[in-house]
């Protein structure tokens, strides 16, 4: 065997073995996490203790009540309103950006970050107030209301990138034919734009879902979403590892599985923004 | 407005005379699809914003503030230059922005760079890979608070079975910020380097071709031709991360809650402890400003240094 190829055996088995280990660390936590939410609670403490008889109680003390299956609820719509919003306002936005050049159109597109960009805690307090006094405190509309300060952001930045990527002509050609601007966004560019729509609608779908700091001062009993849940289960006697494992599982799994079926959009949608950004 | 457009559109392109109101109408057609969305963006933010101004210059406690809430100017901010939890909280934050971003970008580089290569398997290492930025902040901020349990936790158990002494991760003000920095490093290193891997794979062929002819090593490759091709992806990825370690608050909320001592209380979660714990509102209001202002400076100055390339 060559020199040449000897090293080149060796160097691509370094490469895999750091992958292999990337790919490990990156799983280890949340597959620990999903192994403590099979465990007995007496088991919990016993990080060496990785053969044991699985059970379900942590899960039966989770839907116990009945009160999880309406925030894993709460969750879904609010998630589910606030994309359907932001990708309506975003994708317009986006297409107005990709499309017109006017003075200053640069500066308004990185403007239009600056709601996103705004630390939730600084603006908190007011949108507490504000909600209280229209009596939409720890309603779903008023989490929706403040998911539309990111995600709207996020879809004009997406969406933009992604309407760059078109060709003009095709819109144009339309518009030659009679077609007015509005109808050929709709009946061409929308349609061809279809995967960058739904890598946008993952990606607000999936910050929704996951945000905690709006949704534990905006919420009381009624709207409460799944990561505010989760932390009910810090009692102040005790920590109850057990259900916020189960809790945690059950949060994290649906959107991981949603998530990898889609990540071929998710990938070049994330990656499009940033570099076309 | 979708029938505005339409009938406005028709009745220009039937009436070669109105040349001037075609020129309007171009001028102003961006507002019909750029409009909507900042509408709702300033509608929702201006009363917040505003208020929050109002506050951060009067004294709004919860013992006092039936009794009135005083104008105080520019009180709640002068206190704030001689408060030193707020300076140790601003020293905190830039300390984990400093080497939470560093490390990914080193580690995000390096992942990007091995997948760039030819490989077996790629999509499934990238999907795995990928998942931890999709992780609840809250999961993960409570798994690794499991994870690194110092009489309980995995990772202690590791290191005591190689011969090692146990850490105190969370109960130790050095270590501490040490674990925060890990747990979002664990987090968003896929993020920079799922970013930097589109950039690379956008990069032309011929420069390294050329630079593979004149000899050049993969070092000096990497250095002299792929970051300053990569540039504008790194300040973009940067930009991002910046924004977002600014303002972290719930992995570390639930991993450390700022503690122990305020050895990892950041901004976001001093301003918490002072609006929802003391409910001193306009003191917070006034943090909040500051942490806005620096927010902007800083993103106005990356922003401007990318779009400055934007117009080469």
């Amino acid at each position: 065997m060559s020199a040449y190829k000897f090293s080149k055996i060796v160097k691509s088995i370094l490469i895999y073995s750091a992958l292999i280990l990337a790919v490990i660390l990156s799983i280890f936590p949340i597959v620990y996490l999903l192994v403590t939410s099979f465990k007995p609670p007496e088991l919990t403490f016993e990080p060496s203790q990785w053969i044991f008889r699985p059970t379900l109680k942590n899960y039966q003390d989770v839907f116990a009540g009945g009160t999880f299956i309406r925030y894993f609820l709460n969750s879904s719509i609010i998630a589910l309103t606030t994309t359907f919003f932001a990708l309506i306002l975003g994708s317009f936005a986006g297409y107005g950006f990709a499309r017109f050049r006017f003075r200053g159109s640069l500066w308004m597109r990185l403007g239009s970050l600056v709601p996103q960009m705004l630390p939730p805690i600084t603006i908190i307090v007011p949108l507490y107030v504000l909600f209280n006094s229209i009596s939409l405190i720890d309603s779903r509309w008023a989490l929706v209301i403040s998911y539309l300060t990111f995600s709207v952001p996020l879809a004009i930045w997406m969406m933009t990138g992604f309407f760059l990527d078109l060709h003009p002509e095709l819109e144009e050609s339309a518009m030659i034919d009679g077609c007015s601007r509005f109808e050929a966004l709709i009946r061409i560019n929308l349609p061809l734009v279809a995967p960058g729509l739904a890598a946008t609608a993952i990606l607000c779908f999936l910050y929704c879902w996951n945000e905690f700091l709006y949704a534990v001062i905006l919420t009381g009993r009624d709207s409460r979403t799944l990561p505010v849940t989760i932390t009910s289960f810090m009692t102040n006697k005790a920590i109850l590892w057990g259900r916020i494992a189960a809790a945690g599982s059950l949060v994290l799994v649906p959107v991981l599985i949603f998530a990898l079926l889609a990540q071929r959009w998710l990938v070049r949608g994330l990656s499009r923004g940033a570099i076309k950004g | 407005m979708q029938t505005d457009n339409h009938i406005l559109m028709k009745s220009i392109s039937f009436s070669p005379k109105n040349n001037s109101i075609r020129k309007t109408y171009k001028r102003i057609e961006p507002v019909f699809y750029i409009g909507p969305a900042f509408l709702v963006l300033a509608v929702i933010l201006i009363y917040p914003l505003g208020y929050s101004l109002w506050l951060s210059l009067h004294e709004w406690m919860l013992r006092t503030f039936r009794q009135g809430i005083p104008w105080v100017g520019l009180k709640n901010y002068l206190a704030l230059l001689s408060n030193t939890e707020f300076l140790n909280s601003l020293q905190i934050t830039f300390t984990f922005m400093f080497f939470a971003i560093s490390l990914e970008f080193i580690l995000g580089m390096g992942l990007a760079l091995l997948l760039d290569h030819d490989l077996r398997g790629k999509t499934f290492f990238r999907s795995m890979i990928l998942l931890p930025m999709m992780c609840t902040n809250v999961v993960i901020g409570l798994t690794f608070r499991l994870l690194l349990n110092y009489q309980y936790g995995f990772v202690n158990f590791i290191l005591t079975g190689i011969g090692l002494p146990p850490i105190e991760w969370l109960s130790n003000p050095a270590w501490a910020m040490r674990a925060v920095v890990l747990v979002d490093v664990w987090n968003t290193t896929s993020f920079v380097a799922l970013l930097l891997l589109a950039g690379l794979q956008s990069l032309p062929d011929e420069p390294y071709e050329a630079a593979r002819i004149d000899g050049a090593s993969g070092w000096q490759t990497f250095l002299y031709l792929t970051l300053p091709l990569l540039r504008n992806t790194i300040l973009v990825v940067l930009l991002w991360r910046v924004i977002d370690t600014f303002r972290i608050f719930d992995v570390i909320y639930l991993l450390t809650a700022g503690g122990p001592a305020r050895a990892t209380e950041t901004v976001s979660i001093y301003i918490y402890r002072y609006g929802f714990q003391s409910f001193n509102l306009g003191f917070a209001s006034a943090v909040s400003y500051i942490m806005i202002l620096i927010m902007l400076l800083v993103a106005g100055v990356l922003a401007r240094i990318i779009g400055r390339m934007d117009e080469l």
